[in-house]
């Protein structure tokens, strides 16, 4: 297990708690990882103050990516809001589709179908499915290991077609809207969707082999950015990163939304909290979701209707109210708060994204004595999907 | 159908009679020539006694037996009459017997834009019938054919006039 | 960490023995059956209204007009405008295709399209020929998937039982919640703007009526139509028969948010919100015949502070929505209320006045700048089988004014309708009540040479008739009156019509003599068509003006050959409510304008 040796006698911590550091010293080097695309990591950069190989500071530099949602939503009609919040994360979209869609339901007063619940509950595990996939390939990625990227990449894009066939897309699958859902299964939908997850599974073994038991991955990965799990309330982690600390926060246990109240689920942990635990815990979540998706597919209702009946939509106004819908993503809790003031538009809508609170407050915390060489796979050890930060 | 005392033309004995007379071909069409003409010349005379505001109908009606007047002397000249008339015989216009029921009116002093038409579509009903009987009554050959060329005519007439009698009449109320 | 943890990664070497997992022909992967691709576009369903641009979020689509493109026209219910799609801006989000309201619009499972210019991704989908147009699969709306409600709120309205004995009216009106549901499932797009003859603000005034800004809709409702009320309650209702919506579900309750705007305004209000006439301009305009089109005329001219007389026969105002429909259908008081609004304006009314009799043509035209004839279609006309001269065959419209006259007509047994529009109804309708109140029981017996699909009547006035106990016989051909040797009238002898139109669409009707039938009927009451009493004119007038067809010739504001003279309404436009109110319209910008040049030759 990588100890890195205790560094922190430089800089000079200030009174004040900060480093003082000097430039001009030629003891330290600025040094900008980023803004180009750090691989899985998305458009944002981390500027390192480093000694040596060693960062002694890192500061995270968002803003590359931001498009503004939040905003442009308040222009939009609620229906007109649905095309655009999946766009708010690229690899796991279907989260904005879910909390956004239940923000409206709720303050509108609309009824989902059971049929639509359960159709929503498998999207929400597929997407974890693909979301998860590529983290494996990303973090593996950022210690050198290219394979690995290959071939969750196959077992992803099996799941790919699965929500082409359902949902009519690939990655912005729009298919989740206020009311429900747009369509059903299609035919032989089950059968197809258990050979894909038998050829995940079948990959994942594979990753089990090749990098949870590979010397290379475990000697850079286990001691690296260890979080204490007092931190979990004090930063308000959640996610992978909270139970990798052996805290069992899970909003799909805690707070039961959709149907995972009828479904077996225990959050998955474990206590090294570093980046291998982390790792692990979201290879073994994948699994449970893999378990999960057939447990919707063998209990869901396959009768009734899929899509509330709503008012026209062209005008379609909210009574004033507001509300925080969550859900437990790949990354942790995802959840949006929604203001209405019984116009037609969102007042405010707040997208809460993990990625927000991981890459910004964690990782400049979790950086400082890290070696350059594994800033990458900190900073992917925390899954951080950009674009959630700068709604 | 009742029988009219003017004007004297398709319908009225005499010139049935004119016409069952008749043998050749040319003869039968000078005779029917002869019943456009004067049918043409009523409705020209009748146009300054109606009210100006059916004055369109009857200038109409005058028009169409002028077109009709005008079909036949043109029929007459040509060298191709046989095909002509076999053309029109192949594809006879239906009767909708519509104006079967209606009687034919005195027209009278002041006769209305109804009146008129009624009037009208008796007299091409009549001129139909007649056609159409003598072609019956007509061994096969040339002149039969005729008959029945100009019993086609009337009935195309007659339905024409019918669908303006709809559009006129049934307005179909509110 | 182990030496199996070393060993342990050599497993991927396994791989190399197996068979490549990529997809070997990529370029010719045919997308999923629900794949949203490039969009398709039924050119001759689509109907342009533009609710796919209103819903689309990236301002992807634009309404082009395509007129003369593959038949599609600039009609009553086709805008002409059919969608194009700019890619460039294209989220495949499909919104357009699920609220799109006539189905027209789907996508294809296409995806894959290059171009070296970038301005071709922008197309007319079905307008601009593209390879996927003819794609089987794609994204189609799913059935059940709608962003709207397809079923219209029901009106309340009497039942059968309930309302046959007696002229009380049917229709309840909606309650707020109610007209707010309907008005909540228009999408906005105006189609039935252009269709109305009047061309009455529709999508704002049932905005107004979301939004519960009655006062505001009243406004809008007065400023294109003074017959409002009557109109909320008897239009024909064009629009509806354009609505989006009818396409695919139920069209919007246009006529009764009218209606319910009407109702919700306390009528003291009206005035206030109409405003007051402009100042007096010092001319004068006598209208002759105070129906909706010589009323309308009235109502405007009489706003631009005109003096306005109106020459009315008969002892009420209101035409033919006083004289010739049912009390059941339009009451008197809502007509009243209309009339005096209009004559609060300011317009000076001359009941019991006949042209011709009480007043002459040459008269009005000395004492006024300008006249305007708008004497409707008041004549029954008959269809003269033998028989139709008897005493007891009457014409509908003749009836029905002596029973809003008030008349009590003495009911006979039983009666045959001929006709197949709503005078037809009406009269039937309202003999059915009779018969129920004086006989206790009902026996008439409606005939049309049309067949139903054809007749010219409101669908719900042959459901309600039917409710009623009318007996409707579709296509027969009235042959005879039949009257016994006392002179005693039997009934309608009528035969078959196996087709009335021809391919064109024209009157070519075909009897079948073998169908005879015989319905009993002491009184046959003749309902096919009317005509105007231009007779009223006089030789002279008659002689001077130009004729069309046997109507007055106007020019398309209503002018006829004589520059002092307008004519409006039913008596040169056919008969309807809301055409007549669009015409008075007309006839009084004309008016206007003619009177303004006059004011400009005198001050020059």
């Amino acid at each position: 297990m990588a100890e890195y040796p205790d560094r922190s006698q430089y800089p000079a911590h200030l009174p004040d708690g900060s480093c003082d550091i000097d430039l001009s010293s030629g003891k330290y080097l600025k040094l900008w990882q980023g803004p180009n695309h750090p691989g899985i990591t998305g458009n944002m950069s981390v500027e390192l103050t480093v000694c040596g190989d060693e960062v002694v500071e890192g500061r995270t530099h968002v803003g590359y990516l931001h498009r503004g949602f939040e905003k442009l939503m308040e222009r939009r009609t609620f229906i007109q809001c649905f095309p655009i919040v999946c766009r708010i994360c690229v690899p796991e979209p279907d989260f904005n589709e879910y909390c956004y869609a239940a923000a409206v339901e709720e303050l509108a007063g609309v009824e989902v179908p059971e049929k639509a619940n359960w159709i929503r509950t498998l999207i929400l595990e597929m997407g974890r499915v693909n979301s998860y996939l590529m983290y494996l390939g990303g973090q593996a990625g950022a210690f050198g290991q290219g394979v690995i990227g290959q071939w969750t990449t196959y077992a992803r894009d099996l799941m790919l077609d699965r929500f082409e066939e359902l949902t009519g897309a690939r990655i912005y699958h729009m298919f989740i809207l206020p009311g429900g859902v747009r369509d059903d299964l299609p035919e032989g939908f089950d059968q197809r969707m258990e050979e894909t997850l038998r050829e995940i599974e079948s990959t994942l073994a594979d990753v089990h082999d090749t990098m949870f038991r590979n010397a290379v991955f475990k000697k850079r990965a286990m001691g690296l950015g260890r979080v204490d799990p007092a931190w979990v309330d004090e930063y308000g982690v959640t996610g992978p990163v909270a139970r990798a600390a052996g805290v069992a926060k899970d909003v799909r246990s805690d707070q039961p939304y959709l149907v995972y109240r009828e479904l077996d689920l225990e959050p998955v942990i474990a206590h090294e909290s570093d980046a291998y635990a982390r790792a692990d815990v979201r290879r073994r979540d994948l699994l449970m979701s893999v378990d999960l998706i057939r447990q919707v597919l063998a209990r869901m209702p396959r009768k009734g209707p899929v899509m509330a009946t709503l008012p026209n939509v062209l005008h379609w106004k909210i009574p004033r109210g507001e509300t925080y819908v969550r859900g437990e993503c790949s990354r942790g809790e995802y959840g949006y708060y929604l203001v209405t003031d019984g116009s037609g538009y969102p007042r405010r809508v707040n997208v809460r994204g993990p990625s927000y609170t991981h890459a910004m407050a964690l990782l400049e915390k979790l950086i400082v004595n890290v070696n350059i060489s594994d800033v990458a796979g900190l900073l992917v050890s925390l899954h951080t999907y950009p674009p959630e930060i700068e709604r | 159908m009742n029988e009219q005392s003017t004007p004297p033309a398709e319908g009225h004995r005499s010139g049935r009679d004119r016409l069952a007379a008749s043998t050749t071909v040319a003869e039968i069409l000078e005779t029917a020539i002869t019943f456009e003409q004067t049918a043409r010349d009523f409705y020209r005379q009748l146009t300054p006694k109606v009210s100006k505001r059916i004055r369109w109908l009857v200038e109409e009606l005058a028009e169409e037996e002028q077109r009709h007047y005008e079909l036949f002397s043109d029929l007459l000249e040509r060298d191709d009459l046989d095909e002509q008339i076999e053309a029109v015989i192949d594809r006879p216009a239906a009767d909708t017997r519509f104006s079967d029921c209606i009687h034919l009116p005195d027209l009278g002093e002041k006769p209305d834009d109804q009146t008129v038409l009624q009037y009208a579509m008796g007299r091409e009903h009549a001129a139909m019938e007649q056609y159409r009987e003598l072609a019956e009554s007509t061994a096969a050959g040339p002149i039969r054919d005729l008959f029945r060329y100009l019993a086609a005519e009337e009935t195309l007439h007659k339905a024409e006039l019918e669908k303006l009698y709809y559009e006129t009449i049934h307005s179909g109320g509110v | 960490m182990s030496v199996r943890d070393v060993l342990s990664p050599f497993a991927a070497w396994k791989h190399l023995f197996r068979d490549p997992v990529s997809i070997k022909d990529p370029f010719n992967r045919e997308a999923s059956e629900r794949y949203r691709g490039f969009h398709q576009n039924d050119i001759e369903k689509c109907i342009g209204c533009g609710t796919c641009e209103a819903i689309c979020q990236n301002g992807a689509i634009d309404m082009l007009p395509v007129s003369g493109v593959d038949g599609v026209q600039t009609r009553p219910g086709d805008s002409g405008l059919r969608p194009r799609i700019d890619y460039g801006r294209c989220c495949w989000c499909a919104l357009c295709v699920d609220v799109c309201m006539t189905g027209s619009l789907s996508m294809s499972n296409a995806y894959k399209w290059v171009e070296a210019d970038p301005d071709k991704f922008r197309y007319i989908p079905g307008v601009d020929k593209k390879h996927w147009d003819d794609y089987e699969h794609g994204y189609r709306r799913p059935e059940g998937h709608r962003l709207n409600a397809p079923e219209r709120i029901e009106m309340p309205e009497l039942e059968p039982g309930e309302r046959i004995d007696s002229f009380a009216e049917i229709v309840g009106g909606y309650s707020v919640e109610q007209a707010r549901l309907e008005a909540d499932r228009c999408v906005t797009c105006g189609i039935c703007v252009a269709t109305c003859p009047t061309h009455m603000p529709i999508p704002e005034y049932i905005s107004a009526v979301r939004d519960g800004d009655y006062e505001a809709g009243l406004k809008l409702l007065y400023d294109s139509n003074p017959f409002s009320q009557i109109c909320g309650k008897i239009c024909t209702r064009r629009c509806e028969t354009t609505c989006a919506a009818s396409h695919e579900g139920d069209p919007i309750a246009i006529r009764w948010l009218k209606r319910h705007i009407t109702e919700q305004v306390p009528f003291e209000r009206y005035r206030a919100i109409i405003g007051e006439p402009a100042a007096a301009t010092g001319h004068s305009v006598a209208i002759v015949g105070a129906g909706p089109a010589g009323m309308t005329t009235a109502f405007d001219l009489a706003r631009l502070g005109h003096k306005v007389h109106v020459y009315e026969a008969q002892s009420h105002a209101g035409g033919m929505t006083r004289y010739g429909i049912p009390e059941y259908r339009l009451p008197f008081d809502t007509i009243q209320r209309e009339i005096d609004l209009i004559v609060s304006m300011g317009v000076e009314m001359h009941y019991n006045t006949r042209i011709g009799a009480d007043i002459s043509m040459a008269q009005l035209q000395q004492d006024h700048d300008a006249v305007v004839l708008s004497i409707g279609l008041w004549l029954g006309r008959s269809t003269r089988v033998p028989g139709s001269d008897h005493r007891n065959v009457y014409k509908a419209v003749d009836l029905l004014r002596r029973i809003r006259d008030g008349e009590q007509l003495q009911a006979p047994k039983s009666m045959v309708v001929i006709g197949g529009g709503n005078v037809a109804m009406d009269i039937a309708r309202s003999m059915a009540r009779l018969q129920q109140q004086q006989h206790g029981q009902i026996a008439i017996t409606l005939t049309a040479l049309e067949d139903k699909s054809h007749f010219l009547a409101d669908p719900v006035e042959i459901k309600e008739s039917i409710e009623e106990q009318v007996t409707i016989l579709d296509s027969r051909g009235p042959q005879e009156c039949m009257v016994d040797d006392q002179d005693n009238l039997l009934g309608l002898r009528t035969w078959r019509v196996h087709s009335i139109f021809d391919e064109n669409g024209r009157f070519a009707p075909s009897y079948d003599d073998g169908d005879e039938m015989v319905h009993e009927g002491e009184w046959v009451v003749e309902a096919i068509g009317q005509m105007s009493d231009v007779a009223i004119l006089g030789d002279e007038l008659t002689e001077k003006l130009d004729w069309n067809r046997g109507r007055i010739q106007v020019d398309e504001d209503g002018r006829t050959s004589e520059s002092w003279l307008w004519s409006a309404g039913d008596m040169v436009r056919g008969p309807d409510v809301v055409h007549a109110v669009a015409d008075g319209h007309r006839t009084a910008r004309s008016i206007h304008a003619h009177l303004s040049a006059l004011d400009k030759q005198e001050n020059a």
